[in-house]
């Protein structure tokens, strides 16, 4: 199975640990407690988020912390970024067209 | 259906213009020329047929001597209000739907411009992409992230 930031976050369940996470260190059991599903599903996802590199985890003490690498998932956010910008530059061009051509009607009114 | 709203990306803007000029900026091929291509290239329209049933296909010389297509045809036009097209932009994104309307606000107009991934494997392609509605706040929080490591 592929392993990179689009596998990490095809699911909607990793997808919303990625945002869980963002930004904390947080326990698998403090993860758990934030989803209805089993702990064991959010075991598998995570165990899935770190093969694809998105989510490490650290020792400290007894405890293992997990939390988001977030410059793994700059790829993704170059591709949506790239997409979106697309569609938002072309209604803006259309927005500025219709500007001028109210400016010309203005004119030669 | 499956929830439309996770296959949409919208956009919505007031434009400062009344309806009947935006209505005509977005409709006819003498306007579409000037705002549809980035800048610094060039749009000929090959088919403009804007009626219900009607094609519509421009190009897009390349600097490598290609020409990148759009194309679709007309599903719904409702007069100064709605227009649903289908549309392929090869090789980026085939087989969407777009969906406009406006609607009059005194001297101004409210235009919501919708595109919506059509097809089950089109929609698993951009799924796995990351493309869908609901990451805004993972990638808000990313790019304060990026920028205050930077």
């Amino acid at each position: 199975m592929r392993r990179d930031v689009f596998q990490a976050i095809a699911d909607p369940i990793r997808r919303e640990i990625i945002d869980t996470l963002s930004g904390t260190q947080m326990t698998i059991n403090e993860v758990s407690e934030k989803f209805e599903i089993s702990r064991p599903a959010i075991s598998k996802h995570l165990k899935i988020l770190e093969e694809c590199g998105i989510v490490s985890v650290t020792q400290k003490g007894r405890e293992r912390f997990c939390y988001v690498n977030h410059e793994n998932l700059i790829p993704a956010f170059l591709w949506i970024e790239k997409y979106h910008k697309q569609w938002e530059k072309r209604i803006d061009s259309f927005e500025n067209y219709v500007n001028q051509l109210k400016n010309e009607k203005k004119i030669n009114e | 259906m499956s929830d439309l709203k996770n296959r949409t990306l919208t956009l919505e803007k007031v434009f400062e213009a009344p309806l009947e000029l935006v209505w005509e900026a977005w409709t006819t091929s003498e306007h579409i020329v000037k705002w549809w291509a980035p800048q610094g290239m060039d749009l000929k329209v090959l088919e403009h047929d804007f009626r219900v049933g009607g094609k519509w296909k421009y190009a897009m010389p390349m600097p490598d001597g290609n020409e990148f297509i759009s194309e679709g045809t007309y599903k719904e036009i409702i007069e100064m209000e709605k227009i649903i097209t289908s549309a392929d932009f090869r090789p980026m994104t085939e087989n969407v739907e777009l969906h406009a309307y406006f609607e009059r606000q005194g001297d101004q107009t409210k235009f919501t411009f919708s595109v919506v991934h059509e097809t089950e494997e089109y929609c698993k392609q951009q799924e796995e992409m990351g493309f869908y509605n609901g990451w805004a706040s993972a990638f808000d929080r990313l790019e304060i992230l990026l920028l205050s490591t930077k």
